[in-house]
């Protein structure tokens, strides 16, 4: 089947559903254009069809964060050091999607090589989240370009990546759907990394579905990319997807129908009422319709935010240091040795302030005089929270051997099933963001350290790895005054490590079902 | 001897592919490996050249810091004019100074090396590059290499074939995990801000090394001394900076992401001599696993040393002192002064009641004395983080004891053997194993077959036979004549006056031990006719010089040469023999009576006068020295009745 036949289908029902999908059209429709959301740094000149595009397909517009390297467009990952940087090569995501029928309409705006929460710290100014005109309000970020121009109608699918929630937490903010792989699934050879071990490419749609047929339908979760060293290998992805069908259909013969997990300790102070009450009208919804829903336990989620803001700028600091100026990007006039430090000149002007902040707390814990109570104290919490993860999901973790969890060893906050231990579960539902989209004006006044906050929940399934995806939901009573920022929340939905292709599936159910219910 | 070049092993071990050079002989071979990658470069990821961008050059003050790492190499000429310079400084300060002892009274010196060599491969450590040395610049660059944004690194497995050879030779026990590390400092040689190496799991530990009273240690070590090597890892070469005119430097990144192995030995040395002799050893055995492209002088080889001092009643304690680390010394001369000027500076700073300062000192070649590059308030922190791109590296039981059987042969067991089979000196012997990078040795042993055949044919043995040279009994015979000609004569050619100035390169000894100034056909011919005493060994060295001087090419050949000018040694017969010894007996009563009465002890100087009288008397081209002297004693004899 065409790419084109499904997503005309897609089309089709978008348009039928009645409520939910006709709103967001209309919301497009209005909010286009009327004034400049900044979402793209450099526009593609007008295409017509796909260049390079295998026969049999047809073209679909693709938006792509200014991260990834195209060879006909430039590349300057929203920093001024590589302002008018044009890179040699083509990221293998960006051909591949070419090869798939993508035209690429242009390059989006982002938080400087990914390092933020709301797509403000770029060279090319702000992105704008076009739910909302006055007052401004952050799209989300740092992939916040892409998901402004999937939801203005711009792109059909966009690129992005995310590294604690730089998908997820723009698509929530500006209701489209963002869709984070499991780690090594999608090459990044091409991506410019910030930070290695957490950095997933990933994807925006209006509809889980467009994206489950572009990855799952062409067949892109099957390729390896043999230029990335952490692409995962062709034998793991052909003998994992048989054996995963094995543990499914087994699974559903003994233990019943599909279990959805609520983390408890998701239910932060900080959560705004009204996303808490569309987190648990979720819940009811799938109840409803034969889901069983389970309150379960992550205990290390708390350490979680701590060990991501010490791993990703230890990377970061690492892979910043390239940019000398001196094979490529911007550099000084003066010598390399002016200032402090040799290229302390070039780096002090070329990188913005957030990204500094960065790779100074980075420096400092791989320092030798903090490595060990910062990178690898860090390191040992990540172990943790992915060994939370395993536990709750019913699937094994196919990159572990099967792990023993001992009783004992469990937090006494931990709720058993029975005197096996706790239920295990296929999914888990939360949040994507505790609040709705945060005022510009309200950013300007927080601390970094209450920026950070934002990526609470999206943080834990980055660290481990796993795949997830946040849908739009409706917020059933907002507030009189409310725009339509604060009309819609994502919410999260977190599978086993390689699940993606029943993850996709079940945020399509749940998108439709929440479309019908309200 | 059978020595498997690395890339044919690591392609047999790799690819499972056979050589097809030799007996197999294909023209245009090309391994199915670079196929591949040469598919998988359609996305540009190989840019060979590269665009001129990267040869921008980089402007700083020459004053700024020096490098915290490695400061690049410099050209050894220009070395050795620095060299020479500094001697003639250093000789009009004090011409007193004179030798310097391997011990001082009262103290102990501990010293601990690590040597950087580069690996005889033919990619790069994390990209599918070629390695090449002196190429056009900027030829051999992947993307990685150039640290471009979104390049990614991939490790090229073949290169852990040398690294395993090297660490198995020095007897480590190879992990069978080991992992990736980043070295965080900036510096232009150094395109990603970090160097890749192995830094918390490396990938062998706990080697050793013995060296020999033989291999030149200092006699205060005795017959032998062996010395712990802690760990060998793998890391990245830097970029070749070029100085330019004022300010700028150019730079070759060819060189960029060339694997490296970096051995760290234990403190366990405590005589200068002894820390160059293994470094030299280290050297040699690397070469004869074929594990190192090229040595020091060319940059190949580089060693730092750390150096300690204490006083010998404090060695009770167990701790040593404070040490030094001087850089970057790249000759085996250079580690030698180095370690007792750095060991003399800090005796002499204690003496003087003052304490040694954990610092980074330098080294100018031929200078006297180290000097102070950068204290600990200098020194960068590397930040050492576990490169988050590459996964472990792990090595199976099979590989290891694979190349474990390839290297059997290493350079003691050889040594041994032209000792005891060849009857070369011992000393003659690693000088033929050092010198040209082992291909001194191939050329000695093609000389030797070449002489042994011809000797055989002469005495009417069968030639088919005796293909391994050392069973031939008679190969003390004339194999040290060959080692001596190679050795002695050869190092005569190269410092004679008269040499050709304009291609001193010509004179080239290939790996497979092939000359073509000297070739080998016509150095046995002209060891051959020598042998027999066909000819004297002064119309030989004659005949090596015209040789060298490709001046014997005309006449068609040595023996025809010979023929032409008629140099063969047409010897006196025993009557002009007789004859002369008659003449040269003249007016010489009194130095006969020497020989008269029964002395203790044979007067062979007086002898030997009367026999170089005979040679000047006589017609030298025609006189055996030996039987000369043979004519003179006996007639003595007959004359004196006195016998030796």
């Amino acid at each position: 089947m065409s790419l084109h036949v499904r997503l005309s289908r897609l089309n089709l029902r978008l348009g039928a559903a009645p409520g939910h999908a006709q709103k967001i059209i209309r919301t497009q429709i209005r909010c286009h254009h009327h004034y400049e959301l900044n979402h793209f740094v450099q526009r593609a000149p007008a295409e017509t069809t796909a260049v390079g595009s295998k026969p049999g397909t047809t073209s679909f517009r693709l938006a792509v964060k200014d991260n990834f390297a195209t060879k006909d467009l430039p590349t300057t990952c929203a920093s001024s050091i590589l302002a008018g940087y044009s890179s040699p090569f083509e990221a293998t995501i960006v051909r591949q999607l070419r090869d798939r029928g993508a035209v690429v309409v242009g390059k989006t705006n982002m938080d400087e090589f990914g390092m933020g929460s709301h797509s403000t710290h770029s060279s090319h100014g702000p992105v704008l989240n076009p739910l909302s005109e006055v007052p401004p309000t952050s799209a989300g970020g740092s992939s916040g370009g892409s998901a402004v121009a999937v939801r203005v109608g711009d792109a059909d699918i966009a690129l992005g990546t995310d590294t604690g929630g730089s998908i997820r937490l723009p698509a929530a903010y500006c209701g489209v759907v963002g869709y984070k792989p499991s780690y090594g699934m999608l090459s990044r050879w091409g991506v410019v990394p910030y930070a290695n071990s957490l950095d997933t490419v990933g994807l925006f749609a209006r509809d889980a579905t467009a994206i489950e047929n572009l990855v799952f339908g062409t067949k892109l979760d099957e390729e390896h990319d043999p230029n990335d060293p952490t692409s995962l290998s062709t034998n793991f992805r052909t003998s994992h997807r048989t054996r995963q069908q094995q543990q499914q259909q087994q699974q559903q013969q003994e233990k019943g129908p599909i279990r959805v997990g609520v983390p408890l300790e998701y239910n932060i102070e900080e959560l705004d009422p009204l996303i808490r009450t569309a987190w648990s009208d979720a819940a009811n919804v799938l109840s409803d319709a034969g889901v069983e829903i389970v309150p379960v336990s992550l205990p290390s989620t708390r350490q979680a935010l701590a060990a991501y803001y010490v791993i990703a700028p230890a990377e970061a600091s690492s892979n910043l240091a390239k940019y000398d100026g001196v094979r490529y990007g911007v550099r000084g006039e003066e010598s390399d040795a002016a200032g402090e430090v040799l290229y302390s000149k070039t780096r002090g002007d070329g990188f913005g302030d957030e990204v500094k902040r960065r790779i100074l707390l980075g420096s400092y814990s791989l320092s030798s005089e903090a490595m060990d109570n910062y990178f690898i104290q860090a390191q040992k919490v990540r172990r943790l929270v992915q060994r939370d993860f395993d536990r709750v999901f019913r699937i094994e973790n196919p990159l572990y051997d099967a792990q023993q969890f001992d009783l004992s060893d469990m937090s006494d906050n931990v709720r058993l099933e029975d005197k096996l231990g706790p239920s295990q579960v296929d999914f888990l539902l939360c949040p994507t963001a505790p609040t709705f989209a945060p005022r510009m004006q309200d950013l300007e006044t927080q601390t970094p350290v209450e920026v950070y906050m934002n990526d609470v929940f999206t943080v834990p399934a980055s660290l481990a790895g796993l795949p997830a995806v946040s849908i739009p939901v409706t917020i059933r009573s907002p507030a009189p005054d409310a725009d339509e920022s604060r009309k819609v929340a994502g919410l999260q939905l977190i599978g086993q490590y390689w699940d993606d292709r029943r993850l996709l599936n079940m945020a399509a159910d749940l998108s439709s079902r929440l479309a019908t219910s309200s | 001897m059978s020595r498997i070049p690395t890339r044919h092993l690591g392609r047999y071990l790799l690819q499972g592919q056979l050589p097809r050079k030799g007996c197999l002989a294909s023209s245009n071979y090309t391994p199915r490996g670079s196929c591949r990658v040469a598919a998988s470069c359609s996305c540009s990821r190989c840019l060979q050249p590269f665009s001129p961008q990267a040869t921008r050059a980089v402007h700083v003050s020459t004053s700024s810091a020096a490098s915290p790492a490695d400061t690049p190499i410099i050209p050894l000429r220009k070395k050795l004019k620095d060299e020479a310079k500094q001697l003639k400084k250093e000789s009009r300060k004090n011409k007193a100074q004179k030798g310097s002892a391997q011990t001082v009274d009262g103290w102990e010196l501990t010293v601990g090396i690590e040597i950087h060599a580069q690996l005889n491969t033919s990619r790069k450590l994390f990209s599918p590059a070629a390695t090449s040395f002196n190429d056009e610049p900027n030829s051999h660059v992947a993307l990685f290499d150039l640290s471009i944004p979104g390049s990614q690194p991939l490790f090229q497995p073949q290169t852990l074939i040398p690294a395993l050879r090297a660490a198995l030779a020095l007897n480590c026990d190879i992990q069978p995990v080991s992992r990736f590390d980043r070295k965080h400092y900036f510096w232009w040689d150094q395109p990603s801000g970090y160097q890749i190496t192995q830094y918390y799991e490396p990938l062998a530990r706990n080697g050793s090394i013995t060296l020999l009273a033989r291999d030149g240690i200092a006699p205060e070590d005795g017959d032998s001394v062996t010395v712990g090597i802690q760990q060998i890892q793998l890391e990245q070469d830097t970029a070749k900076t070029l100085a330019q005119p004022g300010d700028a430097r150019w730079l070759d990144f060819n060189r960029v992401g060339v694997p490296l192995i970096e051995i760290i030995t234990r403190p366990e040395i405590h005589h200068p001599r002894t820390a160059a002799v293994l470094v030299r050893k280290i050297q040699l055995l690397l070469n004869a696993v074929d594990a190192c492209v090229s040595g020091m002088e060319t940059g190949g080889l580089r060693a730092d040393v750390n150096v300690s001092v204490r006083r010998t009643g404090d060695t009770a304690t167990g701790r040593l002192g404070t040490r030094t680390e001087v850089k970057n010394l790249s000759t085996i001369k250079a580690v030698e002064d180095a370690i007792i000027a750095e060991r003399d500076r800090q005796i002499a700073q204690i003496e003087a009641g003052g304490s040694v300062v954990g610092e980074t000192r330098g080294w100018t070649l031929g200078s006297k004395q180290t000097r102070r590059l950068r204290g600990k308030e200098g020194e960068v922190d590397y930040r050492y983080m576990p490169d988050p791109d590459l996964g472990p590296l792990l090595i199976s039981e099979d590989l290891v004891r694979h190349i474990k059987e390839s290297v059997a042969h290493l350079p003691d067991r050889e040594l041994d053997e032209l000792v005891d089979r060849y009857g070369v000196s011992a000393k003659d012997a690693v000088s033929l194993m050092a010198l040209d990078n082992g291909a001194r040795i191939e050329y000695f042993y093609n000389v030797v077959g070449g002489l042994g055949k011809r000797l055989r044919e002469a005495e009417g043995r069968t030639p088919q036979q005796p293909l391994d040279l050392e069973l031939d009994p008679d190969l003390k015979k004339y194999a040290p004549l060959a080692a001596n000609w190679i050795l002695h004569e050869f190092g005569r050619l190269v410092t004679d006056r008269s040499s050709p100035q304009d291609d001193e390169t010509a004179f080239e000894i290939t790996p497979e031990g092939q000359c073509a100034r000297v070739p080998v056909a016509s150095l046995s011919e002209l060891l051959f006719h020598l042998h027999q005493k066909k000819i004297t060994g002064k119309v030989a060295k004659e005949l090596l010089l015209a040789l060298y001087h490709g001046n014997v090419g005309e006449a068609g050949g040595v023996t025809a040469a010979i023929d032409a000018h008629d140099l063969w040694f047409h010897e006196l017969s025993e009557e002009e023999y007789g004859a002369l010894v008659e003449s040269a007996l003249e007016g010489e009563d009194r130095v006969l009576k020497e020989f008269g009465g029964n002395k203790k002890t044979y007067p062979q100087g007086k002898l030997m006068y009367l026999v170089g009288k005979m040679l000047r008397l006589g017609p030298t081209e025609r006189i055996d020295p030996v039987n000369a002297e043979k004519a003179m004693r006996s007639r003595i004899e007959e004359l004196c009745g006195t016998s030796a």
